[in-house]
C-alpha cells in the first residue's frame, strides 16, 4: 500500500503528460550529428506542456522506480578531506528509501571542468519538489530545488543497470538543475578536451582526448540549438548546448543529467574479476570542479 | 589518478588467483548471500595488483593477427568510408560488425590507444569502442554484475539503450546501442545488442596497429 501511495504521483503526472501529448509521427532516420528533434521553444520557465512525463526519472512512465526501503549505508571511515568547501552533502548520502548511495570518494576526473557556464544545483529530480516522488503539489521551480546544499544522486533508485550500486541498479549519473528554472537559457560546456562522438535524440556524448578517455554524456539539452555536431573537436569549457528538458518527445524536468563512464576493472560480488565500460560516480569530480570555478580558476588551468 | 594501461589480459588471468582468495567466503544466514571479509577483499586487491605486474599489459597481437587473417580483408569491404588516417592512427585492433548496412556510413574517431566508431540505423545509433586503458575500481566495493563466457561479457541497460562489454585480444571492447525512442524494443532488453556484439568479429588494423603487431606498414 505504501508503495502504491509513493508511486501514485509519478503515475498521475505521467497520465497528465500523456493526455497533453499530440500523436507523434515517426521521423525518418537521419545521419549522426544532425538535429533529430523539433525545435524547443524559446528560453523560459516551464509551461503546462512541460509537465515531466517521467517524473524526472528518465524512464518511461510504464517503468516504475523500484522502491528501496533500506536506510542509507554509512561510511566505515570518516570522509576524506576535499577542497570543495561550498555547501554540499557528502557523496553517497542518499536519504532512506531513495536508494543506497555509493560511498567511494574517489575523484574520478580530478581536473575536470565544471560542465555548466554558471552556478547550478545538484539534487534529485525524482524526490525533489515537483518530482514524481517528491512532495505532493509542489513545483519543479520551487526555490528548494534551486538552493544549496547539493545532493549526490548517483545510485538513487532507478531500474537501470549500475554495477557500482549496491543492488546493481540505480541512477547512472548526477542530475543538475541550472542556475534558474528556465529552459534553453543556461549553457552546458565541455568537461574535458575531446571529440563529440555521438548525438542522439536527447544525448550528447563527449569522448575525452586524454587517457583514460572518459566518456561524458550530457542529457536533456535543447537539441535543436546545440552548439556542436558529431565529429567536432571541442576544447575544455567550450559551449555544447543549453540545458532543457528534451527527452525524446516527452518532457522531463529542466535539468542536465551528467554521466561519466570509462573502461574499468574490478571484482564482482561473487569474486570474479571483471573488465567493463561502466558508469563512474561523478559527484566528487563535479564538486571539486565547481569549487575551482568558485575560486576563479579557469577550466583546463 | 590511478590509471592502468594495458592490464586487461592480466586482470583476466588473475581470476584464478582471486578464486583462491575467496574460496572461504562466508554466507549471510539471513539472505544466503556471500559475505566478504576485509581480509578477503585485501587479498583480492593484492591479487589484482599481482596480475597487473605479471603481465603489464599488451595487446594480444598474435591473436589479433589471427583474427585479421580470418577476416580476410572484409573490414575494408564493410567500412569503405572509414577515415584512413584515423584507422592508421589506432594502436589497437579495430573490431567491426559483419553488417555492411550498419557500417557503410560509420565514422571512426581515434585517440591512438582508444577508438570509437559511430554508426546509424533506422531509429538507433550504435557506438563501438576499443581501449587498452582502464581504471581500477575500489576493491572494497564489489560490482553487482555477472561477466559471462571466456571474454567476460557484461551487459548493462542504460537510460537510452544497452551497453555490452567484452575483452578480446587483451582489449576492452564495447558495443553500445542507443535508441531514439525510449520504448524501442531493441533497447528494452539486450537481445539486439548481444546479437550485434556476436557479429562484431571483423578485424581491421591500420599502420600503427600493424607496426605494433610486427606486420610492417
Amino acid at each position: 500500500m505504501r508503495r502504491l501511495t509513493a508511486l501514485s504521483p509519478l503515475v498521475l503526472m505521467a497520465v497528465l503528460a500523456l493526455g497533453a501529448c499530440e500523436p507523434k509521427t515517426p521521423k525518418p532516420p537521419t545521419p549522426g550529428g544532425e538535429v533529430k528533434t523539433p525545435a524547443s521553444p524559446e528560453p523560459g520557465a516551464p509551461t503546462p506542456e512541460d509537465a515531466p512525463g517521467d517524473g524526472g526519472a528518465e524512464q518511461t512512465p510504464g517503468e516504475p522506480i523500484p522502491p528501496v526501503a533500506e536506510p542509507p549505508v554509512q561510511p566505515a571511515t570518516p570522509p576524506a578531506p576535499t577542497p570543495a568547501t561550498f555547501d554540499h552533502g557528502p557523496p553517497g548520502a542518499i536519504p532512506a528509501g531513495q536508494g543506497k548511495g555509493y560511498l567511494d570518494r574517489t575523484v574520478w576526473s580530478p581536473s575536470m571542468c565544471w560542465p555548466l557556464e554558471e552556478a547550478a544545483f545538484a539534487n534529485s529530480q525524482v524526490y525533489g519538489h515537483g518530482g514524481g516522488l517528491g512532495p505532493a503539489g509542489t513545483s519543479q521551480c520551487d526555490s528548494a530545488n534551486y538552493s544549496l546544499p547539493w545532493r549526490d544522486n548517483f545510485c538513487e533508485a532507478r531500474s537501470r543497470d549500475t554495477p557500482l550500486c549496491a543492488g546493481g541498479a540505480g541512477h547512472q549519473g548526477q542530475d543538475i538543475r541550472p542556475a534558474t528554472c528556465k529552459k534553453n537559457l543556461h549553457w552546458a560546456v565541455a568537461a574535458e578536451k575531446g571529440v563529440i562522438t555521438d548525438i542522439g535524440t536527447y544525448t550528447v556524448t563527449l569522448t575525452a582526448s586524454a587517457a583514460p578517455h572518459r566518456t561524458y554524456r550530457y542529457l536533456h539539452m535543447q537539441m535543436a540549438t546545440l552548439a556542436v555536431h558529431e565529429g567536432d573537436a571541442v576544447a575544455v569549457g567550450q559551449r555544447l548546448g543549453k540545458v532543457a528538458n528534451d527527452f525524446a518527445g516527452t518532457p522531463t524536468t529542466i535539468h542536465l543529467h551528467f554521466e561519466m563512464r570509462a573502461g574499468a576493472a574490478g571484482v564482482t560480488t561473487d569474486g570474479k574479476t571483471v573488465v567493463l565500460h561502466t558508469f563512474l560516480p561523478p559527484y566528487m569530480s563535479l564538486a571539486e570542479a565547481y569549487q575551482r570555478k568558485l575560486n576563479g580558476a579557469a577550466c583546463g588551468a | 589518478m590511478r590509471l592502468v594501461t594495458g592490464m586487461l589480459l592480466g586482470v583476466v588471468l588473475a581470476a584464478g588467483v582471486l578464486g583462491a582468495a575467496v574460496s572461504q567466503t562466508r554466507v549471510d544466514p539471513a539472505t544466503g548471500a556471500p559475505v566478504t571479509t576485509a581480509a578477503q577483499l585485501a587479498a583480492r586487491r593484492n591479487a589484482l595488483v599481482a596480475g597487473r605486474q605479471r603481465t603489464s599489459g599488451r595487446v594480444d597481437w598474435q591473436g589479433a593477427v589471427g583474427g585479421l587473417r580470418q577476416t580476410g580483408g572484409a573490414g575494408e569491404t564493410l567500412a569503405p568510408n572509414l577515415d584512413k588516417a584515423a584507422v592508421d592512427a589506432t594502436r589497437v585492433p579495430i573490431l567491426l560488425p559483419t553488417d555492411a548496412d550498419l557500417t557503410a556510413g560509420a565514422r571512426l574517431y581515434s585517440f591512438g590507444d582508444y577508438y570509437t566508431l559511430t554508426a546509424d540505423a533506422p531509429g538507433l545509433g550504435v557506438s563501438l569502442s576499443g581501449t587498452t586503458t582502464v581504471v581500477p575500481l575500489p576493491a572494497a566495493t564489489p560490482l553487482k554484475i555477472t561477466p559471462v563466457g571466456p571474454e567476460g561479457a557484461t551487459s548493462q541497460r542504460t537510460v537510452d539503450g544497452q551497453l555490452i562489454s567484452f575483452v578480446r585480444y587483451g582489449v576492452l571492447y564495447t558495443v553500445e546501442v542507443r535508441c531514439d525512442a525510449p520504448t524501442d524494443p531493441r533497447c528494452m532488453d539486450d537481445n539486439y545488442a548481444q546479437g550485434l556484439a556476436a557479429k562484431t568479429t571483423a578485424v581491421v588494423m591500420g599502420a600503427a596497429a600493424r607496426a605494433e603487431a610486427g606486420l610492417g606498414g
